[in-house]
This record gives C-alpha cells, sequence and structure tokens, in this order.
C-alpha cells in the first residue's frame, strides 16, 4: 500500500517537472522599495516602478532569465545574498574596495553625485560653504549608510548636526516642515526626482553636485560567470544607448554619465582605484578601523541607557495611574482607558515613533498653525522617550492591573473601614501590595524596554542598534561590530537581569513570610 | 447609638435582610446570632456601608446618617460613618506591608489624619493592651493569627469609633487563638471605662453569653428576637438551640 502511494507521489512529481523545466531561471534581485523613486517604487495602479526596476527587468530578458524582485530592508540585502537568498542586488549600492572583496561587483551602472537639498525660503543655505558659516550648527538630514552620510561626516562632520534616517521622504518631509531639519543631502536620482521635479514645491537643490561615485551590481563570490554575463549586459546597454534612454525617460541623464562608456571598457575593479584619487570626487567608502568607531560604540550605548532610563519610570507612572483607573474608576474613565491600553498594545511601538515624531507635527500643518506645528514638532530624543513610555505604559497597565486584582478584597474593605477615602486606601493599602506582586513582570519588561530602544533609529536616533546600521556598510567590520553590541547590550542588560531574579527571590521571601 | 431602621437588602431577587430594624446603644455590648445565611454579616457590612442597602436606614448618634436606595451615598457621609464605626474581620485583614504599629497607626495616620508623631504613643499603648506590645515591629506574617486578630482589634479602637462591629471574630482562629481573642473582647467589654459599642457576630455562644449584654436573633434575613442575654438563652428561650 505504502509503495503504491510512493509511486504516485513520484508519478506526479514526474508529470510536473516537465513544465516547470519549460520556465526560464529566475534572475532574484533584491532592493528595497523603501529607498524611494526613482529607484523602486510603486506607481498609482501599485505596480513596481523605477529606473533599477526597468534596469532588472532588462538585465533579466538579455540573460533569458524571469526577473523576481526581492523585497528586503536595504542595509540587511548583502546578509540575504550570502545566504543565497538573492542572485544579485541592484539598488543604488556604490562600488567600494572592501564591499568588491565581500560581494564581488559588476562594472557600474549609474555615476551618483551628492545634491544638497534646502527649503527655499531659507535664504542662509544657499551653497555647501554655508553650511560652514551658520553660526548655529544647521541639521542636515541623510540616509543611513548611506555615501552622503559619509561625505558629510568626512566634511562637515564638527560644523553640522548630522541626523540619518531610513527613508527620503521622510527627511525630505522633515526639511519641508522646517522645526526639526534645515537640509538634507541626497543622491542625485532622488534629488531630481523629488525635488527638480516639483515634488516638494518648497523645496529647492542647492550649489554643484559633489562626491561623485558609482551605482554596481553585488553578486556572490563564487557566481564569477553571472557576473561576467551581467558585465556584458551592462557594456551592451551602454554601448547601445539602452542605458542613456532609460536614465533619460527619468530625468537623470546628465553629463557624469558619460564616464560610463570609459569605465565600460577598462578592466573592472582594476579602474576603480584609479577613481579613487580623483581627489573630492570620488567618494567611495573606506571603511575605519574598530578602534575609530570604539567612542561612538560608548555613546551609543549611553544613549541606549538614557533612552530606557527616562522612558520606563514614565510608562511605569502612567501604567499604574491607568490600572487604578480601570480597576477602580467610573466606566466613563474605564472605557477610554482600555481603548488606549488596546490601541498602543496592539499596534507596534515602530508605528507609534513614526506617528509621534512624523505624523503629529502635521495637525499643525492641516490646521494652518505654524504655532501647532511648533509645538507638536518634538526633537527626536523627546519623541523617542515619549513614545516608549507610551508603548510600554499599556503593558504596565496590564502588569499593575493585574497586580491590583490579585490584593484580596478584604484589603481595601479593612482601609474604608477604618474611614479612608477611597483614593488613599489605593493609594496606601493596595497599591504598594501590587506593587510587589508585579516587581518582576515589570523588572522583565525593563529589560525588553531596553532592548526595544534600537527601534528608536527609525527617528534618527543612534543608540547601539542605529551604529551597528550605520557601520554595518563595511563588511569588514561588521563581526567585530555585531560582537561588541551584542557585548554591550548583554553588560548592560544582564545586571538587571540580576535585578529581576533578585526581586523575584525577594518578593518570594516576602509572601512565605519572611522580613522585608 | 446606633439604629437600624427597617433596612431591606436584595442580593439579586434574594431578599438578604427583610425589614430589619434594631438599636445598639453606647457602650453597649450586643450579640447577632443565627443560623448561616440569616443575614448577620450582611448586616454588620451594612452598618459599616461596605455594603449598599435598598431600603431604610442606618443612623450613628444624632449627626450620621446613611439612607438607603439605588444611588451611592455622598463619599463624605460613608467616611464620617465607618470612622465612627469600626470593624473588625474574620479573616483579620491586616495589611501584610506594614508592620504590626503601623497597622494601628493606619487609621489615625491615613484615615483621620493624625500626624504620625502624635498618634504612636496611643498606637503602642492599644497594642499593649491586646498582648502585644513585644509584637510593634512584626509583620503580620510573623505573627499567629490569634495575634493578627488582636492588632486587627488594636487598629480598629485606634481610630477612636463610638462603635466596634466585630463580624466572626474568632471563627478563622483554632480554640486557643480563639481565647485568647475572645479575652481581649472580654476585657474592654468588663472595663466601665471603655463606652465602645461592641457589636459581635459569633457563632462562639459562651463567649458571647459571658460579654453581650443583649442578644439579636437573626432568621432569614429577619429579626427573630432583639433583647437581653439571659432572655434570650434561657431554656426555651430563642437562642437556646443555637450551639457553637
Amino acid at each position: 500500500m505504502n509503495r503504491r502511494w510512493l509511486l504516485a507521489v513520484v508519478a506526479l512529481l514526474t508529470l510536473a517537472t516537465p513544465s516547470s523545466a519549460q520556465e526560464p531561471p529566475l534572475l532574484r534581485w533584491g532592493g528595497d522599495k523603501n529607498g524611494g523613486a526613482p529607484y523602486i517604487f510603486e506607481d498609482e495602479n501599485g505596480k513596481l516602478t523605477g529606473f533599477e526596476v526597468e534596469f532588472a527587468e532588462y538585465l533579466a530578458a538579455e540573460l533569458g532569465r524571469k526577473p523576481m524582485f526581492v523585497q528586503n530592508k536595504w542595509d540587511d540585502l548583502p546578509d540575504l545574498l550570502g545566504r543565497g537568498d538573492l542572485d544579485i542586488i541592484l539598488n543604488g549600492y556604490e562600488f567600494s574596495q572592501d564591499r568588491h572583496a565581500k560581494t564581488p561587483t559588476t562594472i557600474p551602472y549609474y555615476v551618483y553625485s551628492l545634491r544638497l537639498i534646502t527649503r527655499i525660503a531659507d535664504k542662509d543655505l544657499t551653497s555647501w560653504a554655508d553650511l560652514s558659516k551658520a553660526t548655529v550648527p544647521k541639521k542636515v538630514g541623510v540616509l543611513n549608510g548611506s555615501a552622503s552620510q559619509r561625505y558629510m561626516s568626512d566634511r562637515f562632520g564638527n560644523q553640522v548636526i548630522i541626523e540619518s534616517s531610513e527613508t527620503v521622504t521622510e527627511v525630505l518631509d522633515l526639511v519641508k516642515e522646517g522645526q526639526r531639519l534645515d537640509a538634507t543631502v541626497q543622491d542625485a536620482p532622488a534629488a531630481v526626482y523629488y525635488v527638480q521635479e516639483g515634488r516638494y514645491p518648497t523645496l529647492r537643490i542647492v550649489d554643484e553636485p559633489v562626491g561623485y561615485g558609482y551605482y554596481v551590481i553585488l553578486t556572490r563570490p563564487g557566481a564569477d560567470a553571472l557576473r561576467e554575463k551581467l558585465n556584458e549586459e551592462i557594456r551592451k546597454a551602454i554601448r547601445t544607448g539602452t542605458l542613456r534612454q532609460l536614465y533619460q525617460k527619468y530625468h537623470i541623464w546628465n553629463g557624469a554619465q558619460q564616464r560610463l562608456a570609459y569605465l565600460a571598457e577598462q578592466p573592472w575593479p582594476d579602474v576603480a582605484a584609479e577613481l579613487d584619487d580623483v581627489a573630492g570626487e570620488v567618494n567611495a567608502p573606506v571603511a575605519p578601523k574598530f578602534s575609530q568607531i570604539l567612542d561612538k560604540l560608548v555613546w551609543a550605548a549611553g544613549m541606549t541607557l538614557i533612552l530606557a532610563f527616562a522612558s520606563f519610570p514614565l510608562a511605569v507612572v502612567l501604567g499604574m495611574l491607568v490600572a487604578v483607573g480601570r480597576v477602580y474608576g467610573p466606566w466613563v474613565i474605564r472605557t477610554p482607558l482600555g481603548v488606549y491600553v488596546e490601541v498602543l498594545r496592539g499596534t507596534p511601538l515602530l508605528l507609534q515613533l513614526f506617528v509621534i515624531f512624523y505624523l503629529l507635527p502635521q495637525i499643525g500643518v492641516i490646521v494652518g498653525s505654524e504655532w501647532l506645528t511648533g509645538l507638536l514638532s518634538l526633537n527626536k530624543y523627546a519623541a523617542a522617550i515619549l513614545g516608549l513610555a507610551l508603548n510600554y505604559s499599556a503593558a504596565e497597565a496590564e502588569n499593575y492591573r493585574a497586580g491590583l486584582m490579585a490584593v484580596p478584597r478584604g484589603q481595601m474593605e479593612a482601609a474604608l473601614a477604618l474611614g479612608m477615602s477611597p483614593a488613599t486606601a489605593v493609594r496606601r493599602v493596595v497599591l504598594p501590595q501590587a506593587v510587589r506582586i508585579v516587581i518582576p513582570p515589570v523588572t522583565n519588561d525593563f529589560i525588553a524596554l531596553f532592548k526595544d530602544t534600537a527601534v528608536t533609529s527609525t527617528i534618527m536616533i543612534v543608540e547601539l542598534t542605529g551604529l551597528y546600521y550605520q557601520y554595518k556598510i563595511y563588511p569588514s567590520l561588521v563581526i567585530e561590530l555585531a560582537a561588541a553590541v551584542a557585548i554591550l547590550y548583554l553588560l548592560m542588560s544582564y545586571p538587571m537581569s540580576l535585578l529581576a531574579r533578585w526581586l523575584e527571590k525577594r518578593t518570594s521571601l516576602l509572601a512565605a513570610g519572611g522580613r522585608a | 447609638m446606633i439604629r437600624v431602621s427597617n433596612i431591606v437588602k436584595y442580593h439579586g431577587p434574594v431578599r438578604i435582610l427583610d425589614g430589619i430594624s434594631v438599636g445598639f446603644g453606647k457602650g453597649q455590648v450586643a450579640g447577632i446570632v443565627g443560623p448561616s445565611g440569616s443575614g448577620k454579616s450582611t448586616l454588620l457590612r451594612c452598618i459599616n456601608g461596605l455594603e449598599r442597602f435598598q431600603e431604610g436606614e442606618v443612623s450613628v448618634g444624632d449627626t450620621i446618617r446613611l439612607v438607603g436606595g439605588p444611588v451611592s451615598p455622598p463619599t463624605k457621609t460613608l467616611l464620617t460613618l465607618r470612622r465612627a464605626v469600626g470593624m473588625v474581620f474574620q479573616q483579620f485583614n491586616l495589611f501584610p506591608h506594614m508592620t504590626a504599629l503601623d497597622n494601628v497607626l493606619s487609621g489615625p495616620v491615613y484615615a483621620l489624619g493624625t500626624a504620625r508623631a502624635d498618634a504612636i504613643a496611643t498606637a503602642r499603648r492599644l497594642l499593649d493592651r491586646v498582648g502585644l506590645a513585644d509584637k510593634a515591629d512584626s509583620r503580620p506574617s510573623q505573627l499567629s493569627g490569634g495575634q493578627q486578630q488582636r492588632v486587627a482589634i488594636a487598629r480598629a479602637l485606634a481610630v477612636n469609633p463610638a462603635a466596634i462591629l466585630f463580624d466572626e471574630p474568632t471563627s478563622a482562629l483554632d480554640p486557643k487563638m480563639s481565647t485568647e481573642v475572645m479575652r481581649v473582647i472580654d476585657d474592654l467589654a468588663g472595663d466601665e471605662q471603655f463606652q465602645t459599642t461592641m457589636v459581635i457576630v459569633s457563632h462562639d455562644i459562651p463567649a458571647l453569653r459571658r460579654v453581650a449584654d443583649v442578644i439579636v436573633v437573626l432568621e432569614q434575613g429577619k429579626v427573630a428576637f432583639a433583647g437581653p442575654t439571659d432572655e434570650a438563652f434561657r431554656p426555651g428561650g430563642p437562642a437556646a438551640t443555637l450551639h457553637d
């Protein structure tokens, strides 16, 4: 019987194989559409488009393959490639020797430059030089781990405040709003698409392009045949003008692209070293030494501690008040507090931070009140602390609610029978007991919040995880960096774990009748 | 002193207290007896305002009046009533996060607003009176059941109430501890200087016969008898068939 089944399965597989064998092989190309237009984005019909999408489709067609887009966080794409989940990465990755050694690159398919974007109304900031002249340091937004971040750090590190974000539009929105960023530096394609083409009419591109570099396709080590084929197809696209037409369609063709023709005929990547020497032009990332970023690691660890220690007490106080309101309040209080807890528990911290930092000021914009916009434009630290506190207040509210419910009813009655007001009875009798009961889960929540501070990197805060993502683009640094970040987290959270265990022990001793 | 007039309390459709009217005079020791479910504890909790009742009223002295009905009584009335009428519970209900002394101080300090320094001497004297002067710094978990109940009595006395209601004060205790607690109540009842009214719900009939001036017998939420203790327990009397 079993054998018959086995035969049936084999037959089915045999039947299925010929049709699938006729399908062209896939070209799994990785990118991050959150990076935005004009690279990879969805048009108004939800269709994936962008110059890199069209280029990937072109390459796949020329290679006789079927393109398959794989979406992933930009920084993590090389990891996915290393795991074998992707064949190539085609998403604005710039060439560097370091990167080439880890993920061999093709010849360049685009010559990028960096553009400075400011508000039209900002008359003080009309050139790169103005960044150095400002008496109050200008706040400049860049994409995390991008060439613009390195450029700004190298050239203006001491003169401006560099804020890193995950997406282009978030940064542009903040510059437009004018409260929290003065300018942004973006790769030319994004600057053209969003600013030059009028999608942000209050912003403008100023001064000349700087920091030229090369977008290349990343491949897996050992995939030499594929890389060679890709190089051939890129050369062909350059020679035939296909690439030029594509870039003209997206208005990103410029004089710098003439270099592609020259580079295409040179031995790659040997020619890159020659290009590196053109001072002030090529901005190839050079991996810093681990010792050079130690101070940044310590600073980031400090930021993690500050965020955790500033937000958790707030979360506890808020949670306690919410719990008391939910347990003892009238229904007009209980109902909204119930909604508060469910909304905050049921939505991700990431989304809450996003709403507080990016969307809240929009209320002022919508009602046309500059005063309100200013009031709601919380700085990133306040937004992070508030977001973490609100999110964890819901969890703490549930902890304390459980604690309050666990205190025997007779305790409240005894306090009331003595003539205490209900509020005093809760404060002096019930709550102190509830607090003891919930010490272990609350301490565990503190450890969880400690690690959740990592999410604040989405609102431009550089704490430990944010720093890791900033430097993760340097393959030679990544192992040391990951280990250091993990060790720092452990060093900081382990004492919390010990404290939690000690408190648990102490609480159980108290429950058993030991001396407090 | 305490006047209960025609109290009716429902629990769902069941009439737990069915028009109870009874009075307790100043300094009087009253025992409330009756079969289980007759409404003894509920009556005490209504007198203290821990439970609402639908009809009737409770008055303490000439100034405190708690009226039954569908609406919650004013908080101020409840606070005044509870400060005048203390309560000792079957399960002691001491506050476990406080020492014995702090338990006794909790009423004066948190309910009456007396400064701790001013209340501490009285609190120690009360602990001494219940025989626990040496346990002032002990936590409830370090005390026996009898000791805990004696602290609870001291705690109820600390707010200097006009009356104390005892709700089965010994039924959670073994006979030895029960004796300890009843000895304290005996002592209070026998003290002519002590003018606090005591209303005791208990199944400890011998103890009640010893300390109570009057006995109220409840049956199915109604007063079946209210009169002198001797009369209640005389052969053939309304409480004669009740045993501890």
